[in-house]
């Protein structure tokens, strides 16, 4: 037990394991300090992490430094906002100034790179505390690296399962108590998914609310960057202070930025859920039934909490995967084209075979794809007229077994995750409950282009109705 | 849909750069007709106007 002057005492693992909302608050009290936080984190991460390999490079000396300016700001009244002094982690393809980024993959082991992604820069400025880079799936892209330099990241709920990726660590990390919010980034999936397969919350905002600026691409025009944290709340406080354009950024969008949490707890009474079930929930091998019951009884949820649910065509969801894969795949390649004729061997077989597929499609492949994301945008979006979000399983099936795995049949169930990147629109996951071995299960809600304000509303109602975000992994 | 065969894969390969074993190139085979496959379902949904996603804006050169 940890107890400071005048304050209450706290278990140390209890400290870990608190919201940024709850820690924020209880660094204003003076229960502990930032110095205390970051010291219990470390603690837990050296005790832990062995097993569960979330981070790459741990920043103690960094985040202990970090840590005692916020304390000392915060004692002198100079308040940064509610991340002051709050730990976070971040995938290991952010770039960050002196520290190496590594992308999970030999072909950048010892990359220093000589500035800062505008994201992790915004939040130091907000006073957050650098923990370390967190593990991933090579450059974002192929399956959990078995052939890496660095061993694959593994699941808190049961270390025998994938923790999903690509943002494997960002959702472990958080899932094992070992930081309160982190980044991840989403090209097809890779904040919803691991973030559904280890219990935690995550958003992928629209297409250019948040920099990519510092963030190693793996598809220019399918990648996002977004935060990652144990609840809702959480969430949108990280998203609050990413947020916003960028100049550096091509794809940045001028738009203005809302109080994310400003309606949050306004209730979803007469919302239209619309869910694209017919033609896509049941494409090849469908949904594990498990899934589709959680699923279920979580829509049973929405509508108890005042919501409809409207059925809606779910086959430009299910074209969707088809031109977000064949853009992926093409401009993956494109981007580490020099690498993959100079050094093949340096990239592990997965994202080896994955990207090579890029320089087998022809240019009218490519184009073929763009001009099918035009028509599968407006084929989605003019759902709106009739509901206000999309709902649907973040994945189609719980988290599988490393010695089991399958990575083809990725391809034989329908993508969830995919038609949100594809056509741009924010898409948040929120844990919705644990199949009979206790791994966790997520729900995806979609809601309209920069209205990430109702996808936090819809997704703090359910999350405030249910148990699930509570509960914790025995590790 | 025409599919590609391993002789095909080995031309283009060559083309491009890539220097990739027979091994290599077969395993690539299945996932690389996979995805032509793909296209050829995209190229269904079309109508002859449709425009791709992806536009050059003159206003500011991007």
């Amino acid at each position: 037990m940890l107890q400071t002057e005048n304050r209450r005492p706290v278990n140390q693992n209890e400290l870990c394991y608190l919201t940024i909302t709850e820690a924020a608050a209880a660094l204003r009290q003076k229960e502990y300090s930032p110095v205390e936080l970051t010291g219990a984190l470390l603690k837990r991460i050296e005790s832990i992490d062995d097993k569960l390999h979330c981070f790459i490079t741990l920043t103690a000396e960094l985040a202990l430094r970090q840590a005692k300016q916020a304390e000392q700001e915060l004692r002198s009244g100079k308040d940064r906002g509610p991340l002051h002094g709050i730990p976070i982690a971040v995938k290991d393809l952010y770039m960050t100034n002196g520290i190496r980024t590594t992308c999970h993959s030999a072909v950048l082991e010892n990359w220093v790179p000589n500035f800062t992604a505008t994201t992790v820069a915004k939040l130091q400025d907000a006073g957050a505390i650098l923990l370390g880079k967190l593990g991933m799936h090579e450059f974002a892209f192929g399956g959990p690296s078995v052939d890496a330099p660095f061993p694959a990241v593994r699941n808190p709920w049961n270390t025998a399962h994938i923790p999903g990726g690509s943002s494997s660590g960002s959702g472990a990390a958080l899932a094992a108590g070992l930081c309160h919010g982190s980044l991840g980034s989403d090209t097809g999936g890779s904040i919803r998914t691991p973030s559904s397969h280890c219990g935690v919350v995550g958003i992928k905002p629209t297409y250019g609310r948040v920099s990519r600026h510092g963030v190693v691409p793996l598809s220019w025009s399918l990648d996002h960057a977004g935060p990652m944290a144990r609840s809702v709340e959480d969430c949108a406080m990280i998203l609050q202070t990413i947020a916003g354009y960028d100049a550096k950024d091509p794809a940045a969008a001028d738009a203005a930025v809302p109080n994310f949490r400003g309606e949050i707890g306004h209730g979803i009474k007469g919302m239209r859920i619309g869910v694209p079930r017919v033609g896509w929930f049941d494409e090849n091998l469908g949904v594990d039934p498990e899934t589709e019951a959680l699923f279920s009884r979580a829509l049973q949820t929405l509508e108890e909490l005042g919501a409809t649910i409207v059925e809606i065509d779910g086959k430009p969801f299910s074209h969707a995967r088809k031109a977000n894969q064949t853009i992926l795949v093409c401009e993956a390649y494109a981007y580490h084209e020099k690498r993959l004729q100079q050094a093949p061997e340096k990239f592990g077989s997965s994202v080896r075979r994955r990207m090579l597929e890029g320089a087998f499609l022809s240019a009218a492949d490519y184009i073929t794809a763009q001009r099918a994301r035009a028509v599968l945008n407006e084929q989605i979006r003019a759902n709106f007229t009739r509901v206000d979000v999309f709902a649907t399983p973040s994945a189609p099936r719980p988290p599988e077994a490393f010695a089991t795995m399958d990575p083809n049949e990725q391809n034989l169930r329908p993508s969830f995750t995919n038609p949100f990147n594809l056509t741009g629109l924010p898409a948040i996951s929120v844990p919705c409950g644990f199949t009979h071995e206790t791994l966790p299960v997520g729900l995806q809600i979609g809601a309209r282009s920069f209205d990430e304000t109702t996808a936090f509303r819809v997704a703090y109602a359910y999350e405030q109705a249910t148990e699930w975000h509570k509960q914790r992994p025995v590790l | 849909m025409i599919e590609l065969t391993l002789d095909d894969l080995r031309k283009i390969a060559q083309r491009t750069g890539l220097e990739l074993a027979d091994d290599e190139l077969q395993r690539l085979l299945p996932g690389v007709n996979r995805s032509k496959r793909q296209v050829a379902e995209l190229r269904a949904l079309m109508e002859a106007e449709s425009e791709p996603a992806a536009t050059f804006n003159a206003a500011d050169g991007k």
